[in-house]
C-alpha cells in the first residue's frame, strides 16, 4: 500500500509537468492556433535566470523571483511586437500558420543560445520556496517543492477552465481562435488576447521553472524537453482546454508512475507512449479534435 | 438599440489592394431606417465596400456616423458606434455555442465580466428568431446553413446595431431558405435599423430595398430603375 501511494505521489509530481505545460500550450492555441514550442524555455529562463540571480549576483529570494519573472514577461511582450504582431496581424494570410510555428521554434533555439551566453552549460536550480523534511500524508511521503509544482498545476488549470467557461472575454478569447474574421467584426482586438495569453503562458511556465528547478535542476536544454511534455498532454485535451490538460498531465504522470513501479523501469516510457498512440489509432475522438472541424 | 440613430454618410471612399483598385469612388448616403441595396456583378468592389466600413480593410475618404467621423480600419470603433456587419460566409464561430456566438455580437458594449450576466442583456435577440431557442447549445458547426445565416443576423442584433451591412446573406443558400433570410430582413428593418443590403441579384434586393446603389468597375452610381427592371424581365 505505501509503495501505492508513494507512485501515485510521484505520479502527480511529474503529471503536474504535464499539466502545467499543457495548459500554456493549449490557452496559446485556443487564440491563435499555434502551439507555442518556447514555453520550455520560459520555464529554463524562469529556473535558471532565479538562481543565477541569487548565486552570481546575491539578489535576495523574493526580489530574484519578481526581477526573473518580470524579464521573462517582457521578453515575451518584445518577441509578440517584434515577430508575432508582423505575423499575424500585417502578413498572416501571406506567411501562413505553418511559419509562425516556426516563429515559436526559432525563439526556443534563440532563447537556448542566448541562456548558454548568459548562464553558462551548468546544472543550476533555485532555491526552494518550501524547505524542510518531506511531508507524510496517509502513507506516503512526498517533497514540500513537488506539493507547490501539483498545486500551481491545479491552480492554472482551475483559473484558465474558470475564465474561458465563465467570463465573457474567456469566450472572446476562444472566438478569436475560431474564426479571426468572425472576432474582428464583432470588435474583438485578436492581437491583444493573442499578446496577453503569450504573456501570460510565459510568466506562468517561468514561475513553474522557479518551482521546479529544485527538484530536477536544470540546464539550458531543459527547456525543449519540457515543452514536449506539454504537447502530448495538450494533444490529449484537444489542443484547446487548458483544465482538461491538467487533468490529463495529472492522470499520464501517474501512469508512468505506476508503469515503472509495478511494470518495468526501463520500458516504462515505451509501454506508455505505445498506449498514448493507440488512443489516438484507434479512439480519435477522445483527442477532442473534432473541436477544430 | 443603438444610441445612435443610423444615418451614415460615405463621401469619396476608396480601396486599393497594393497596385488593385477595388473602389476607386463611393459617395452615398443613408438617413436612419432606410433600407438600401448595393447591387452589381461579383468582383465589382462591393465587398470591398463595406468591408472598409466595417473598418477590416484600409480605405480612403470620410465616413460619418450621425456626423461623426469613423476611422479608418478600426472595426471596434464601426461596432462602438453602432455599424456592424454580417459577412460573405458568415465567419461564425464553429467551436462555439449558438449562445455564445450570439453573445459576442455584444463584446464592445457590454460591460458585464461574467459570460451569463451578459447573455441576458441580449436574450431579446431571441424575439426575432424564436427558432434559435432550442439550438443555444448546439455548436454552430453544426447548424444547417440558413440557421448559420440566422445565428449571424442575431449576432449582428445583439450589437444593438444602428446600422447593419449585409454581404451576399443568401449566398450558398437553397431558394427556399434565402426567402426565409429575406422575411427576417424585413422582420429587422420593422425595428427601424438602417440597413445596407450587398447583393448581386438584384431581383431578390429590390423585393425588400427602399432604392438601390449600383457598384460596377469599382465606381458607385444610382441605377436607372426603369432600365433595370426591364432588363430583369424574362
Amino acid at each position: 500500500m505505501s509503495k501505492f501511494m508513494n507512485l501515485i505521489a510521484a505520479g502527480l509530481a511529474s503529471g503536474a509537468t504535464y499539466g502545467v505545460f499543457g495548459a500554456c500550450l493549449t490557452i496559446w492555441f485556443r487564440v491563435c492556433n499555434v502551439l507555442n514550442l518556447a514555453v520550455g524555455d520560459f520555464a529554463m529562463l524562469g529556473g535558471l535566470g532565479t538562481a543565477v540571480l541569487i548565486q552570481v549576483h546575491g539578489v535576495p529570494l523574493g526580489w530574484a523571483i519578481v526581477l526573473d519573472l518580470f524579464g521573462v514577461g517582457l521578453l515575451a511582450y518584445i518577441f509578440d511586437r517584434l515577430v508575432l504582431h508582423f505575423a499575424f496581424d500585417r502578413g498572416r494570410s501571406e506567411h501562413g500558420i505553418v511559419s509562425v510555428f516556426f516563429y515559436t521554434f526559432g525563439l526556443s533555439l534563440a532563447i537556448e543560445g542566448g541562456a548558454l551566453l548568459l548562464f553558462g552549460s551548468d546544472l543550476r536550480a533555485a532555491p526552494t520556496l518550501w524547505s524542510g523534511q518531506a511531508l507524510h500524508i496517509l502513507d506516503f511521503n512526498i517533497e514540500r517543492p513537488a506539493v507547490l509544482v501539483i498545486a500551481l498545476a491545479i491552480v492554472s488549470g482551475t483559473a484558465l477552465w474558470l475564465y474561458l467557461r465563465f467570463t465573457v472575454s474567456g469566450r472572446a478569447a476562444s472566438a478569436c481562435g475560431e474564426s479571426l474574421i468572425g472576432a474582428r467584426i464583432a470588435g474583438i482586438d485578436s492581437a491583444k488576447f493573442r499578446r496577453w495569453i503569450f504573456i501570460m503562458t510565459a510568466v506562468l511556465a517561468a514561475l513553474f521553472g522557479v518551482l521546479e528547478s529544485p527538484i530536477i535542476g536544470f540546464t539550458v536544454q531543459t527547456g525543449p524537453t519540457i515543452s514536449l511534455l506539454g504537447v502530448v498532454a495538450a494533444g490529449f485535451a484537444g489542443f484547446r482546454r487548458p483544465g482538461k490538460a491538467v487533468v490529463v498531465g495529472l492522470l499520464i504522470g501517474l501512469a508512468e508512475a505506476l508503469i515503472q513501479g509495478y511494470v518495468s523501469i526501463s520500458n516504462g516510457d515505451v509501454i506508455l507512449y505505445g498506449a498514448l498512440f493507440s488512443v489516438i489509432i484507434f479512439r480519435p475522438s477522445v483527442l477532442g479534435l473534432s473541436a477544430l472541424a | 438599440m443603438s444610441l445612435t440613430s443610423g444615418a451614415l454618410e460615405v463621401e469619396n471612399v476608396a480601396v486599393h489592394y497594393g497596385k488593385f483598385i477595388a473602389v476607386s469612388s463611393a459617395s452615398f448616403s443613408l438617413a436612419p431606417g432606410d433600407f438600401v441595396a448595393i447591387i452589381g456583378p461579383n468582383g465589382h468592389g462591393k465587398s470591398s465596400l463595406v468591408n472598409s466600413l466595417a473598418g477590416l480593410v484600409q480605405r480612403s475618404g470620410e465616413v460619418r456616423i450621425d456626423g461623426v467621423p469613423l476611422p479608418s480600419r478600426n472595426p471596434k470603433a464601426a461596432v462602438a458606434a453602432g455599424l456592424v456587419l454580417v459577412p460573405e460566409r458568415r465567419h461564425l464561430y464553429p467551436g462555439l455555442s449558438v449562445r455564445d456566438n450570439i453573445l459576442l455580437g455584444s463584446y464592445v458594449k457590454t460591460s458585464r465580466f461574467f459570460a451569463e450576466k451578459a447573455w441576458e442583456d441580449v436574450a431579446d435577440v431571441l424575439e426575432v428568431f424564436p427558432e434559435l431557442s432550442e439550438l443555444l447549445n448546439q455548436r454552430a458547426a453544426t447548424l444547417s446553413g440558413g440557421q448559420q445565416q440566422m445565428v449571424a443576423l442575431a449576432r449582428a442584433m445583439a450589437a444593438r446595431p444602428a446600422i447593419i451591412m449585409l454581404d451576399e446573406p443568401c449566398l450558398g443558400l437553397a431558394e427556399a431558405v434565402s426567402k426565409r433570410v429575406y422575411e427576417w430582413l424585413v422582420m429587422m428593418a420593422a425595428t427601424k435599423v438602417t440597413i445596407l443590403l450587398v447583393e448581386e441579384n438584384p431581383v431578390h434586393a429590390l423585393e425588400v430595398a427602399d432604392r438601390a446603389l449600383e457598384m460596377f468597375k469599382g465606381v458607385m452610381s444610382v441605377p436607372d430603375m426603369a432600365t433595370f427592371a426591364k432588363e430583369q424581365q424574362p
